[in-house]
C-alpha cells in the first residue's frame, strides 16, 4: 500500500502530463476549442430551463437551478462510472509494453474529469449570481470538502470498473444502463421528500445520495449541510475507495496478459 | 542479493494460457463455454542468471524461445508463474518507443509526456530537455505538432527521449533499427557511452552483430531454457551452427541422408574440439582451404610480429558451386580475450567483389599493424552481397604481437610530436 503511494508520488509528472494531454487534447481541432468546456453546461442549462419552466412545471421554485447544481456533480460521477471503465483498455499499448504504476491511469482520468467539473462550477456561480439566488459564503466553505469526498468516491469507482472491464469487455456497456438507473435512484431530478418514508433508509445506502444533498444544501438552499450527511458521504466514499484500491491491486498483475 | 549483482533471476518459470478462440464478452463467456478452452503453454521452464553492475548481456534465440518474455518479466509488465527476480535501481526500457505521444501536440510537449511515462519528474525532464532535443536533431521542428513529422523523425524523437532517461538498468528489445545509418551509429555510440557510465544493459536481438558490438555476455535461450551462456564470440558460432543445422534438416533432408554417416561424424568431432580452434559454418559453395599469415619483409609464413612489421593475410579457396561468379570477402580481428578490434569486408570498403576461379587465393596486405602486445585471432568469411554465408571460419588464424615499447591501450594511434613551434 505505502509502496504504491510512494511510487505514485514518483510518477506524479506522468499523472500531470496525462491530465494535461487529456484536457488540451479533448477539444483540439474544434473551432471553439476549450470554450466548449463552458458552452456545454450552459447549453444544457438552457435546455432544462426551457423544459422545466415552460413545459413541465415541477412546482419547485427555480427548478432549473435546483436541477443544475445537482446535475453537474452527478455528470462528473456518471462519466467516471461509464467512461472510466475503458481507461485501462484504451491505453493497452502502453500497459502491454511499459512499466508504470497502473494506478496512474484511473487516477489521471478521474482528475481530468474533476477539473472539468470545476470549470463547469464557474458557470454555476455565474448563473447563481445572475439569477438572484446569490451565494452564502459560509456555506460555500463546505463546498471543497464535499467535492473532495465526491472525488474519493469517483476514484474508487473508476478503480473498480476499469479493472473489471479489462477482464469483461461487456461491462463497459452494462455500465451505461447502470449509470442511467443510478441517476434515477439518486435525488438529482427530485428532492428526498418525494421518496416514501419506508424506502429512505435504502436510499441512504447509495453513496451519491448524501453527496447530492450536500451540494444542493450549499448552493441551492444556501445552508450548511448537516453533519450527518457529510459523515455518511465520507464513510461511504472511503469504503468504496478502499474496496476499489484492493480490487485494482489484485487484478492489475494480469492486465498485460488479458489485454 | 550479492552486492555486485544488479539483476538476479532465480528459476524463472512462466506459463501462458493460450485460448483457442477467446470470448472476451460476457455473452460469449456464458453461451460458448466450449470456446473458452485453453491450452497452457510453458514459455519459460526455469532460467536463472545474474547480471553484474555495468555488464551488458544479450539474449538470443529463435522466435518464440522465450527471450522477449524474459525481458517483459524483467520489466515487470507481466509477472512470473514461479521463480524470483530481484533488481536494484531504476529500470528503463527501450521496448515501446513514443508511448503516449499525442499527434496534435508539439514535439516539445510530447517530450514531457513521454519522459514522464518513464517516471521522470518535471525537474529531471527540464535538465535533460536540451540533450534530448539535440540528440533528436529536430531543433527546428520542436514546436510543430508531431503529426507533421515523418515516421523517421517520430522515431528519432522517441528514441532520443528513451535513451536520455538515466536508468541503472536499461532493457532493449530489437530497436536499433531506428532512422538512417548515421542516426543508428549515433545510437550505438550513445549506448556505449551509457554502458561506460556503469549502466547495466539487457538486449534482446536477432542481430548477432549488434550483440557482439555491445554485450560482454550472451545468453542463448532455447525452448524456455538457457542453452548456452558466455562470451558472445563463443556462443554465437554454436548458435549459428544450430540454426543452420535446423534449416538444413528441413530443406535438404534427402541430400543429407546420403552423406549422413560421414557428416555426422564430422559434426560431432567439431563439437568436441576446443573453443579456440577454427570452426566453419556456411553452405560451403565456396570453401576455405588454407589460411596463413606472411611477414611481408621476409615473405615467409609467421605467427609472431613486431608492432611495426607488415603483415599479409593469405586465404586459399575452392569453388564448389560453379554458378557463383562473384562474392564478397571479409575479415575481423579480435584480441584473444574477445575484444573486438577491427573488421571490414569488400562491401564496406567499396572495392570490387572477388572474381572467383575454381581455386584461388586472396591476399589482404596490412600496413604497419599497430596493435599493441597481445594475442590476436582473425575470423574470415566468404559471403554474397545479401549476407548469405558461403564459408565463415571463426578463429581462422592466430598471431602474436611483440612490442618493445611501453605504450598502453589496444592499438597505436599514429601521431607526431611538435614542440614550441613558433606561431606565424
Amino acid at each position: 500500500m505505502m509502496q504504491v503511494l510512494e511510487e505514485l508520488f514518483n510518477y506524479r509528472e506522468m499523472i500531470f502530463s496525462l491530465v494535461r494531454r487529456d484536457l488540451r487534447g479533448r477539444y483540439k481541432g474544434s473551432v471553439l476549442g476549450f470554450l466548449w468546456t463552458f458552452i456545454n453546461p450552459l447549453l444544457q442549462l438552457a435546455v432544462y430551463t426551457v423544459v422545466f419552466s415552460f413545459i413541465m412545471r415541477a412546482g419547485i421554485e427555480k427548478f432549473y437551478l435546483f436541477l443544475f447544481v445537482a446535475l453537474v456533480p452527478w455528470l462528473f460521477f456518471g462519466t467516471c462510472l461509464s467512461g472510466g471503465a475503458s481507461c485501462i483498455w484504451a491505453q493497452q499499448d502502453m500497459v502491454k509494453k511499459i512499466y508504470f504504476p497502473r494506478e496512474v491511469l484511473p487516477l489521471s482520468f478521474t482528475i481530468s474529469q474533476f477539473i472539468n467539473m470545476l470549470l463547469s462550477f464557474l458557470v454555476i456561480f455565474v448563473v447563481l449570481v445572475f439569477s438572484g439566488v446569490g451565494i452564502n459564503l459560509v456555506a460555500l466553505l463546505y463546498l471543497p470538502l464535499i467535492m473532495f469526498i465526491e472525488f474519493i468516491l469517483a476514484l474508487g469507482t473508476v478503480f473498480i470498473v476499469s479493472a473489471l472491464t479489462v477482464y469483461f469487455r461487456d461491462f463497459e456497456y452494462i455500465l451505461g444502463i447502470i449509470q442511467m438507473a443510478w441517476m434515477y435512484l439518486t435525488p438529482v431530478l427530485y428532492s428526498m421528500d418525494l421518496i416514501p418514508e419506508e424506502y429512505r433508509s435504502i436510499f441512504k445506502l447509495n453513496p451519491m445520495t448524501p453527496i447530492i444533498i450536500a451540494y444542493r444544501d450549499i448552493l441551492y438552499y444556501k445552508q450548511i449541510p448537516h453533519l450527518e450527511t457529510l459523515l455518511q458521504a465520507s464513510i461511504l466514499g472511503i469504503i468504496v475507495l478502499i474496496i476499489g484500491f484492493y480490487i485494482f491491486g489484485k487484478l492489475k498483475r494480469n492486465f498485460a496478459e488479458e489485454l | 542479493m550479492q552486492s555486485d549483482n544488479v539483476i538476479e533471476v532465480k528459476d524463472l518459470k512462466k506459463k501462458f494460457k493460450v485460448y483457442y478462440d477467446k470470448g472476451n464478452s460476457l455473452k460469449e463467456k456464458i453461451l460458448f463455454k466450449s470456446r473458452n478452452k485453453y491450452e497452457e503453454r510453458w514459455v519459460l521452464n526455469g532460467i536463472s542468471f545474474n547480471v553484474k553492475k555495468g555488464e551488458a548481456i544479450g539474449l538470443i534465440g529463435h522466435n518464440g524461445c522465450g527471450k522477449s518474455t524474459t525481458l517483459k518479466l524483467l520489466n515487470r509488465i507481466i509477472y512470473p508463474t514461479s521463480g524470483e527476480i530481484k533488481m536494484k535501481g531504476r529500470v528503463s526500457s527501450l521496448i515501446e518507443l513514443g508511448a503516449g505521444f499525442h499527434p496534435d501536440m508539439s514535439g516539445r510537449e510530447n517530450i514531457y509526456i513521454n519522459a514522464s511515462i518513464f517516471g521522470l519528474t518535471k525537474k529531471e525532464i527540464d535538465e535533460r530537455i536540451d540533450d534530448i532535443i539535440e540528440f533528436s536533431e529536430l531543433e527546428e521542428f520542436m514546436d510543430n505538432p508531431v503529426r507533421t513529422y515523418s515516421s523517421g523523425m517520430y522515431m528519432r524523437l522517441a528514441f532520443a527521449v528513451a535513451i536520455n532517461v538515466d536508468a541503472d538498468i536499461l532493457l532493449i528489445d530489437e530497436i536499433l533499427a531506428v532512422g538512417d545509418a548515421n542516426f543508428q551509429a549515433k545510437c550505438f555510440n550513445k549506448l556505449r557511452e551509457i554502458k561506460g557510465k556503469g549502466v547495466t544493459i539487457v538486449i534482446v536481438s536477432h542481430s548477432l552483430g549488434q550483440v557482439e558490438q555491445i554485450c560482454d555476455r550472451t545468453i542463448w535461450i532455447d525452448k524456455g531454457l538457457i542453452r548456452e551462456e558466455g562470451q558472445p564470440r563463443k556462443v554465437h558460432p554454436l548458435y549459428m551452427d544450430y540454426m543452420s543445422d535446423t534449416t538444413l534438416n528441413s530443406h535438404q533432408k534427402k541430400e543429407e541422408e546420403e552423406e549422413k554417416t560421414t557428416e555426422s561424424e564430422e559434426v560431432q568431432n567439431e563439437n568436441v574440439v576446443e573453443e579456440n580452434s577454427p570452426r566453419d559454418i556456411g553452405n560451403f559453395d565456396i570453401k576455405i582451404t588454407d589460411v596463413q599469415l606472411i611477414d611481408v619483409k621476409t615473405r615467409k609464413p609467421a605467427t609472431k610480429f613486431h608492432i611495426e612489421d607488415q603483415m599479409e593475410l593469405q586465404v586459399c579457396y575452392m569453388r564448389k558451386n560453379k554458378n557463383i561468379k562473384k562474392c564478397e570477402f571479409g575479415f575481423h580481428i579480435f584480441r584473444s580475450d574477445g575484444l573486438d578490434y577491427y573488421g571490414t569486408n569488400t562491401l564496406i570498403d567499396k572495392v570490387n567483389s572477388v572474381e572467383l576461379k575454381d581455386t584461388g587465393k586472396i591476399s589482404v596486405v596490412f600496413g604497419a599493424i599497430y596493435l599493441l602486445q597481445g594475442e590476436y585471432k582473425i575470423d574470415i568469411a566468404f559471403h554474397n552481397d545479401l549476407g548469405l554465408t558461403y564459408n565463415h571460419r571463426y578463429n581462422a588464424v592466430e598471431f602474436e604481437i611483440k612490442n618493445y615499447y611501453d605504450e598502453v591501450g589496444i592499438a597505436r594511434v599514429t601521431h607526431e610530436w611538435i614542440f614550441n613551434e613558433k606561431e606565424k
